[in-house]
C-alpha cells in the first residue's frame, strides 16, 4: 500500500494521471506479448564484432603453429588432423566467450544493466546499452549454437552470469541472456521464446524471469517478462504467459493467456522417489547438528571440571 | 539469441518455401556456389602472394581476411544472383495473382526458379551473426526496406513485400507474399508500414496490409488480403482488433513498471 509521503511523490506524474483518466485504465494494461528482438539495427555493432573475432583468432593461430612444429612425424600429423579441427572449434568458442565477457564487463562498467521500463529513443542510455549487450552476446551464442555439443550452449549462459544448472536444457529455443534465473533440470521446448525484455510501442520493458526446478516449457510457447514459474509446473505447447504472471507449483498450465488445466500428477509420482543429492545433503546437515550439540556439551563439562 | 540465440532446430534463414518445379534448376544454385567460392579463392591467393614473406603481417591480418572473405562471398553471390534474376525476369515478368500449382504453369515454374537462385546468398547472409547482411540481401532482391528494420529473427519472403521504417519482426515470425493452398498458388503483395511490431511466432499472410504503429501480438495470424488499421493492437487467429495502441504516448513508465500501485491511486 502507498503511504502519504509516497503519494506526494506521485502527484508529479499529473500528465500520466490525465492520460489514465482520459482513456480507460484497461487500455494501458499490458495483457499481450510482443517480441524482444533488437529494435533498430546499427552499423556500430560491427565495432564490437571485429576486435573480438580478431583477438580470438590469434589463439587459433597459436594452436596451429604449435601443432605443425611440435608434431614432427607426418603420419601422426595427418592422423591427428580431425582431432585438431575439432579442438579448433572449441578454441574459437572459448576465445570468443573470453573476450566477449571482457567487453561485456567494460560495457557494464560504463552503464549497469537494470530492470524497469525505459523509453526507446536515441538519448536513453538504458536502451542503447541493452542493444549493445544483446548484440555482443549474440556473437558468442551464435558460435556456441553452431557447435555439435548442446551442453556448451548452457555453459555459455552460465558464463554470462545467468543462474543456470548444467542439467537444464535450452538448446533449441530463443532465450534471453540476462535477468533470468533457471533451476535444476528445466527443459525449454523447441522454438519457445523466453524473453526478459519486451519491445512495446515507445517502451522497452525489462523484468526478471524465474523458472524453478523441474519445470517444462512446451514448444513454440512465449514467456513474457516478469513470469515466475513454480516448481514442477508444465506449460503446454503453443501457450503464452503474460507480463508479471505468477504460476503456482505442481500444475499443468495451457492457453493464451495460460490458465490452470489440471494438477501435475506426474510430479506427485516423482515426489515418492527422492533425489539422491537431497538425501545426502539432509544427512550431512543432521550429523553436523548432532556433533555440534555434543561438542558444546563436552566443552561445558570440561569447563566445569576445570573450574 | 536469441534475440539472442538462434535455436539449432530453426536455423533456416528467411527465404521462401522452396519447391523445385524442375530438378534442372539446381544448376543455377551450383553455379552461384561455384563462382562465389572461386572468386574468393582468388582473393586469398592475392593476399597470400603479397604478404607471405612478412609472416607477422600475414598472421596479424589473417582473422580480418577471413571475415572479409565471408562478406565477399555473400556480396559476390548476391551480385551474380541479381544478374541471373534480371535475365529470368526478362523472359517472364513476375506478377501477382492466383495460379495453378503445376509444372505446366509458367508463373509457378518461374517463381520456383527465382527462389532457387535466391537461396544460396540469403542462406549465407542469414548465417552471419551480424544482422545487417539480411537487409542488404533483401534490398538487392527488390524488397523495399530500410536499414533500421530488424528482420533477421524471422522468415521473410524476398519479393512483393514493402516495409516502412523501424519494423521489428519477432522470433520465428513469418512474413509471406506467396502461399501454396492445395492445388492453387497465390502471390499477393504484402505491405507493412512504419513502426510496426510483429510478435513472436505470428504469421503475416500474402496480401495483408498492416498500417502505421500497429502491433500484431505473438502467436496470431492475419488472413489473405486482410487490412489492419493504423494504430491498433491486433491479436488472435485470424487477427482481430484487440485495443487501441496507446503505447506511443509519453509519461507511461511508472504505470507500466508497477500497475498495482496505481490501482490504489485511481480509486482515490
Amino acid at each position: 500500500m502507498i503511504n502519504r509521503e509516497q503519494k506526494k511523490g506521485r502527484t508529479l506524474n499529473s500528465k500520466l494521471l490525465e492520460l489514465l483518466e482520459e482513456g480507460k485504465k484497461s487500455e494501458f494494461e499490458v495483457d499481450f506479448v510482443t517480441t524482444s528482438t533488437i529494435n533498430k539495427i546499427d552499423l556500430r555493432f560491427l565495432i564490437l564484432y571485429i576486435p573480438i573475432i580478431w583477438i580470438s583468432f590469434f589463439i587459433v593461430v597459436a594452436f596451429w603453429y604449435n601443432y605443425l612444429i611440435f608434431i614432427q612425424r607426418i603420419v601422426i600429423k595427418i592422423l591427428l588432423i580431425p582431432v585438431a579441427i575439432l579442438i579448433n572449434f572449441f578454441i574459437i568458442a572459448f576465445g570468443v566467450a573470453l573476450f566477449g565477457k571482457l567487453f561485456l564487463i567494460i560495457l557494464n562498467l560504463m552503464h549497469e544493466p537494470k530492470q524497469g521500463v525505459f523509453k526507446i529513443e536515441k538519448g536513453n542510455k538504458d536502451y542503447e546499452f541493452w542493444r549493445f549487450r544483446i548484440q555482443l552476446k549474440k556473437l558468442v551464442l551464435w558460435v556456441m549454437n553452431n557447435n555439435p555439443l548442446p551442453w556448451i550452449d548452457t555453459w555459455g549462459f552460465k558464463w554470462f552470469g545467468v543462474q543456470v544448472d548444467l542439467s537444464s536444457h535450452m538448446f533449441d529455443s530463443w532465450v534471453d541472456t540476462e535477468f533470468i534465473e533457471i533451476g535444476r533440470k528445466v527443459t525449454v521446448g523447441q522454438g519457445a521464446v523466453v524473453m526478459s525484455s519486451m519491445v512495446l510501442g515507445k517502451y522497452l520493458i525489462i523484468k526478471k524471469i524465474r523458472f524453478d526446478d523441474y519445470t517444462v516449457i512446451g514448444g513454440v510457447s512465449n514467456i513474457a517478462p516478469g513470469t515466475e514459474v513454480g516448481k514442477e509446473t508444465i506449460i503446454g505447447a503453443f501457450s503464452t504467459t503474460y507480463y508479471n504472471q505468477k504460476l503456482d507449483h505442481g500444475w499443468v498450465y495451457f492457453g493464451n493467456p495460460v490458465s490452470k488445466l489440471k494438477q501435475n500428477k506426474y510430479a506427485e509420482e516423482r515426489n515418492g522417489f527422492i533425489h539422491k543429492k537431497d538425501v545426502d545433503e539432509n544427512r550431512k546437515y543432521k550429523e553436523i547438528k548432532e556433533i555440534n550439540i555434543d561438542e558444546e556439551g563436552l566443552d561445558n563439562e570440561e569447563n566445569n571440571k576445570v573450574r | 539469441m536469441i534475440k539472442i540465440s538462434t535455436p539449432a532446430a530453426l536455423k533456416a534463414g528467411p527465404f521462401t518455401t522452396n519447391l523445385l518445379a524442375r530438378k534442372k534448376y539446381i544448376i543455377f544454385y551450383i553455379f552461384l556456389f561455384w563462382i562465389s567460392l572461386f572468386i574468393v579463392q582468388f582473393e586469398f591467393w592475392v593476399f597470400y602472394s603479397f604478404l607471405f614473406n612478412r609472416l607477422l603481417f600475414f598472421i596479424l591480418s589473417l582473422p580480418i581476411l577471413i571475415v572479409v572473405m565471408y562478406i565477399s562471398i555473400i556480396l559476390i553471390s548476391l551480385f551474380f544472383a541479381r544478374i541471373l534474376l534480371i535475365f529470368v525476369n526478362l523472359i517472364h515478368k513476375p506478377r501477382e495473382g492466383v495460379f495453378l500449382r503445376d509444372k505446366d504453369d509458367k508463373d509457378f515454374r518461374f517463381w520456383s526458379l527465382r527462389s532457387t537462385i535466391k537461396k544460396w546468398p540469403v542462406w549465407l547472409a542469414h548465417k552471419f551473426p551480424f544482422p545487417f547482411m539480411d537487409n542488404i540481401c533483401l534490398k538487392m532482391f527488390g524488397v523495399k526496406t530500410k536499414f533500421s528494420n530488424s528482420l533477421f529473427e524471422g522468415w521473410v519472403d524476398t519479393e512483393f513485400i514493402e516495409f516502412g521504417q523501424n519494423v521489428t519482426a519477432g522470433q520465428g515470425s513469418i512474413i509471406q507474399s506467396a502461399l501454396i493452398a492445395g492445388n492453387l498458388f497465390i502471390i499477393r503483395k504484402t505491405i507493412i508500414e512504419d513502426n510496426v511490431i510483429i510478435g513472436a511466432h505470428s504469421i503475416v499472410m500474402p496480401g495483408s496490409k498492416i498500417g502505421q504503429n500497429c502491433i500484431l501480438t505473438s502467436s496470431s495470424t492475419t488472413i489473405v488480403n486482410q487490412e489492419l488499421e493504423d494504430g491498433w493492437i491486433y491479436s488472435g487467429v485470424p487477427a482481430k482488433k484487440f485495443k487501441k495502441n496507446r503505447f506511443f504516448e509519453d509519461h507511461l513508465e511508472p504505470f507500466l513498471n508497477n500497475p498495482e500501485e496505481f490501482e490504489f491511486f485511481m480509486n482515490e
